[in-house]
């Protein structure tokens, strides 16, 4: 309403006040697009996702990479945690296995209801019903568990309560002599070497020899990995020219890295055996936050928190990783593809496309010669011996769908030119002395935009399902990195047991496809000043 | 018109043959259209010359050979003392900015994706951009002018950000003119520009082009197939017929005294709004069609319908023969000799004997 109004005192203003501002097609599909509900609807949903995908970082969320296999295939839960969840699993099985024993009684029809269950696959609606009922009962005092699974249960209740999660976050150098603190990671590596040994109460030659081979030993091994098949002799010729090659600092580097790593698990495990015996005598709060010594040099910031208070509003999969932080980084993968992917393989056809059908004659023909070829090869395949020649990381598959996919783009802007060429308007550009670069990007590829966005919007999802079907042959995202696709493709196996695991990443990937879609039409429709097909 | 005033544009003997070729990969040629074969004329400063002719006779094709739209087969067309079909790119990018074109159709002529603004900012910000202005001119100044060219062809300036699909034909073709205006050029050639629009507002973009050509001294070449069009905005015309002109003169001498056999015809088609006059009119009809413009001949191109042929047109092109200084026409019926006798047997010996 308000916006209608403020529209219509605009274009009064332009008839008769005379004050006409600067216009662009840009600026002008932008004002339509805005008037597109849907259009803006979709786009915004579309930035949402691709600033949480972009951000995923900084989100409160646990590491889409970290397995905790106790946590494994939790179903998702608002209110409950993963020690109630991991509990009532437990529960579940037992008061089935008790049921099976005898010792869990219900009726007939009961029984009889369970068996048909069983015999159905319905495996949930068994455990569900099993839980209901064992729990009724042990309240109402009409059952109790036997001392081995009592204790069982007992274990695992012990287990929830206390075991934690530590992670070391800087550890503290302070010098004696002058006082000052230091953040260890920004030390020299020689530094760190002597502080190592002091902490291990060590000679500083063991220290340093022990450091030379680890990184000697790493070297041999991606060497070994790199070209195998090589006798001792080679290898240790090939190791020798290797460490040259790294040099004074290379190494250096090297062996910081490790000696990192090194005093931090040294930290970790004097911080986890002081904790637990703290737990033990009940004095701990979690989530917990605080600076440990370590010896007179050394402190460190160390935080905890409880292992089985975590929770899982999308659950977890099959090696207990936080199902709404894997969704979010596959967004990661899975829009970028969908994006990057478009936006190359549009680029290449639009100026290969653009040249074969302005220039016509020997280059037209030898380019669609070119795509002929590339159509009849089995588009598939191409891409497959690309990433087996290349390597499978992530830019290689992109580099690999976007080189066989900009080959409808090219017949379709070559057609759309080919009709514009002989149009009076590009005529009319020549005889006013427009380059060709010219009359190809500001008259012909403005005039076939309609065509290439809509193509371009239903290539996103095409892109994301490539994607994800070579993920599933092993090709694409290899975990832990994980995409939409290869969520989806991991969930199908449990899919009646665990349908949380194929839902959530279905329901992010549908809602993003249409509203990439609804996008895509709202910005044909901005682009075509004679679109009569505006809100 | 004297005849001693130096020409602003001089077109000699200019050929535009189009290649017909066939097979796909190893492309040979094996044919030409003659689209244009051999024309020369001369176009004063200040004059508007119109050319007339039936669908298909290369009228259009003489225009953009003319502005290089189409690069000429052979001949030349010599402008500013520049010849045209020789000239490289930046030579020919500085005289383009003297010869500008309006287009027959309105519609097709404006890209539907710009804004009023930049369809006739394009041609000063093309020039703009090669620097082949004499002065520089920054967007405001481009914006300026902009606005100014708009209230010169009668548009109003508010509409520049419109689209063309928001205009009427007549509004469509302004644009246009004001487009082909936005440089200055010295001639402007008009290919049909109101051949695809209303009898009323073909009167008012033809006074448009009037008022200009005198505001701004404008040298027209103006194409149509309406004779009273023509007859309405020439001071001299051209007759064309199958790539070649049959006859060129003042428009009035034209008009009243047409001496080509074709030109006569096609003046007898044009119907007289007096229905008085009109039933009194005697029609020449001229039989069969247009031949194919595909094959050199060496008669009088017009031999196959004319009405008053002879034997001796079968196998002599007729050249250019001046009545007077300012009247040419291309046929054997006004030579000095007279060919009327001559038989079909003297005719075709004439025609193989070697020429001296």
């Amino acid at each position: 309403m308000f916006l209608k109004r403020n529209k219509n005192t605009n274009a009064a203003l332009n008839e008769f006040a005379q004050v006409v501002e600067g216009n662009s097609l840009g600026k002008d599909a932008w004002r339509r697009l805005k008037k597109n509900k849907m259009a803006v609807v979709g786009m915004i949903i579309v930035i949402v996702y691709s600033l949480l995908a972009a951000t995923a970082m900084f989100l409160p969320i646990y590491p889409y990479d970290q397995i905790i296999l106790d946590h494994q295939h939790l179903r998702p839960s608002f209110s409950k945690t993963a020690g109630e969840l991991m509990m009532e699993t437990r529960l579940e099985d037992l008061y089935f296995k008790a049921w099976r024993a005898g010792s869990l009684v219900v009726t007939e029809e009961q029984s009889a209801q369970i068996r048909k269950w069983i015999a159905d696959n319905e495996t949930n609606k068994v455990w569900d019903f099993c839980y209901t009922e064992g729990e009724r009962q042990r309240e109402a005092g009409l059952f109790t568990f036997n001392s081995t699974d009592q204790r069982t249960i007992d274990r695992l209740q012990e287990k929830i309560d206390t075991e934690f999660l530590i992670s070391v976050d800087t550890i503290i150098y302070t010098d004696l002599e002058s006082g000052k603190a230091k953040n260890l990671a920004k030390m020299e590596f020689k530094e760190i070497e002597s502080i190592y040994a002091n902490l291990l109460k060590v000679d500083i030659a063991v220290i340093e020899k022990q450091t030379l081979d680890e990184i000697s030993n790493q070297v041999l091994n991606t060497l070994k990995a790199a070209t195998p098949g090589l006798t001792n002799e080679e290898y240790a010729l090939n190791l020798e020219m290797e460490m040259d090659a790294l040099g004074e600092k290379g190494i250096a580097s090297m062996a910081k890295t490790n000696l990192l790593g090194k005093v931090k698990t040294t930290i970790t495990r004097s911080a986890e055996r002081d904790l637990r015996s703290e737990i033990r005598s009940g004095a701990v709060e979690f989530p917990l936050n605080r600076e440990i010594t370590v010896n007179e040099v050394l402190t460190a910031k160390v935080s905890a928190t409880k292992k089985h208070e975590r929770q899982y509003f999308l659950g977890t999969d099959y090696s207990g990783r936080d199902m709404l932080s894997r969704i979010i980084y596959g967004g990661q993968v899975s829009i970028a593809i969908g994006l990057v992917g478009t936006l190359t393989s549009v680029l290449i056809g639009i100026v290969l496309g653009a040249i074969a059908g302005y220039a016509g004659g020997k280059i037209d023909f030898f380019l669609m010669r070119f795509v002929d070829i590339m159509y009849g090869l089995p588009y598939m395949l191409l891409v497959i011996i690309f990433m087996a020649i290349f390597g499978r990381n992530i830019m290689n598959l992109f580099v690999a769908l976007a080189m066989v996919s900009w080959l409808t783009v090219a017949r379709m802007v070559r057609g759309q030119v080919m009709s514009l060429k002989n149009s009076e308007y590009v005529e009319a550009a020549r005889s006013m002395g427009a380059s060709t670069g010219r009359i190809i990007f500001r008259h012909m590829v403005p005039n076939s935009l309609s065509v290439i966005i809509v193509y371009s919007t239903l290539r996103v999802p095409a892109f994301i399902m490539q994607e994800s079907f070579l993920s599933f042959l092993g090709l694409g995202v290899q975990a832990p990195y994980a995409s939409w696709g290869s969520l989806v493709g991991d969930a199908v196996n449990g899919m009646t047991l665990y349908p949380w695991k194929l839902i959530f990443p279905a329901i992010a990937m549908t809602i993003f496809l249409f509203a990439m879609n609804f996008f895509g039409d709202g910005l044909r429709d901005a682009f075509d000043p004679q679109s009569k097909n505006q809100l | 018109m004297s005849t001693t005033k130096k020409p602003l544009l001089e077109v000699r003997d200019l050929k535009q043959h189009f290649p017909i070729t066939s097979g796909s990969l190893l492309q040979r040629q094996v044919g030409a259209i003659r689209a244009v074969d051999g024309i020369s004329f001369d176009v004063y400063p200040g004059e508007t010359l119109g050319i007339v002719g039936e669908s298909g006779c290369g009228k259009s094709t003489t225009v953009r050979s003319i502005s290089q739209l189409y690069k000429p087969t052979s001949g030349s067309v010599i402008f500013n003392g520049i010849d045209l079909v020789k000239a490289d790119q930046r030579t020919m990018l500085k005289a383009r900015r003297d010869i500008q074109m309006i287009f027959q159709d309105p519609y097709a002529s404006l890209d539907p994706r710009m804004t009023v603004r930049s369809i006739i900012a394009e041609p000063l910000v093309i020039y703009n951009s090669r620097r082949l202005l004499e002065t520089p001119l920054s967007s405001l100044d481009i914006e300026r002018k902009v606005e100014d060219l708009m209230e010169r062809v009668g548009l109003n300036k508010a509409f520049k950000n419109r689209y063309p699909h928001e205009f009427s034909g007549g509004q469509r073709q302004r644009i246009g003119i004001a487009r082909a205006l936005a440089l200055n050029p010295k001639i402007i050639l008009a290919d049909e520009p109101v051949s695809a629009l209303d009898v009323s507002i073909q009167s008012q973009i033809l006074n448009l082009l009037g008022d200009l050509q005198k505001e701004f001294g404008l040298t027209y070449i103006f194409i149509a197939h309406d004779l009273a069009v023509i007859q309405h905005i020439s001071t001299r015309v051209a007759v064309m017929y199958l790539g070649k002109i049959v006859e060129i003169s003042e428009a009035v001498q034209l008009y009243d005294n047409p001496l080509h056999p074709y030109t006569t015809a096609l003046l007898s088609a044009a119907p007289i709004p007096d229905p008085k006059v009109e039933r009194e009119r005697q029609r020449i009809i001229l039989t069969g069609d247009v031949p194919s413009p595909d094959k050199e001949r060496n008669g009088c191109y017009f031999y196959d319908r004319c009405p008053k042929r002879m034997p001796w047109c079968s196998c002599h092109l007729p050249p250019m023969l001046d009545i007077d200084p300012k009247h040419q026409v291309a046929c054997w019926l006004y030579d000095k000799e007279d060919h009327s006798n001559v038989t079909m047997e003297e005719a075709l010996a004439d025609a193989a004997k070697p020429k001296t």
